[in-house]
């Protein structure tokens, strides 16, 4: 007996939001990464759930192309995050407010 | 002195209720769906598809699963993203000020200047930089 898609579909949606709520309430750019990541691997799990859906391996196949994806976005995130780091002594997003300083 | 993971106090609890409520929606939309009970897949192995698959070569093997698609472009697209990447991470992470190497502020957990004798690969790194 398969597992339905809904729960999977919950589940995702769950993931989601807990991404999203970390993007909503903290100011550190360290968790807007982890935030970032939970997202994305939310829609991870919609490709998974809906390749079991249709019998098609395509969903599977391009989850793994996204989770490629997000190693090179936490690569340059980090980057990024080290950048703020030394400009504002800080990783609080909301100290960088401008473009130039 | 350690650190303890703590909870966190200064968050902003008001605006996490907007993904309450998008997790109530959503929530709501994917259970009233009604979606059909999942196919699944057949016989064969699902990861030599995945590897087939990624290469455009899935005319090789015998017991494909669905129709899926062939990746080759996006595997080679995805690639060059992550060459870029590194190569972004790199150019970040690079100080302007310094141009010689970055020397390591400590060595197995003491600090350098503690160390009696100082390691000679980042000292021979520093001045031949400098030179």
């Amino acid at each position: 007996m398969a597992i339905v898609t809904e729960y999977y579909l919950l589940l995702s949606a769950a993931v989601f939001c807990i991404g999203l709520y970390g993007i909503l309430t903290r100011e550190s750019a360290l968790l807007f990464l982890m935030s970032v990541e939970l997202m994305l691997n939310a829609a991870n799990i919609n490709f998974v759930a809906f390749a079991f859906y249709w019998g098609n391996l395509t969903g599977q196949v391009f989850s793994l192309f996204t989770m490629a994806l997000a190693a090179a976005e936490v690569a340059i995130g980090i980057g990024i995050i080290l950048v703020l780091y030394r400009n504002f002594d800080g990783i609080d997003v909301t100290e960088a407010a401008t473009m130039r300083w | 002195m350690t650190s303890r993971p703590r909870l966190a106090t200064e968050v902003n609890y008001v605006n996490g209720i907007a993904a309450l409520a998008l997790f109530g929606v959503l929530a709501y939309v994917f259970v009233t769906a009604g979606l059909e009970p999942p196919r699944g897949f057949g016989e064969g192995s699902i990861v030599a598809s995945i590897g087939y698959a990624m290469f455009d070569m899935l005319d090789l093997v015998p017991d494909a699963h669905g129709n899926t698609e062939g990746f080759l472009v996006a595997f080679l697209t995805i690639a060059v993203v992550l060459d870029a990447a590194l190569d972004g991470a790199v150019m970040l992470a690079r100080r302007d000020d310094e141009g010689g190497s970055v020397q390591a502020a400590t060595d197995g957990g003491q600090p350098l200047d503690e160390v009696d004798d100082a390691p000679t690969g980042a000292d021979a790194g520093t001045t031949g930089g400098d030179a």
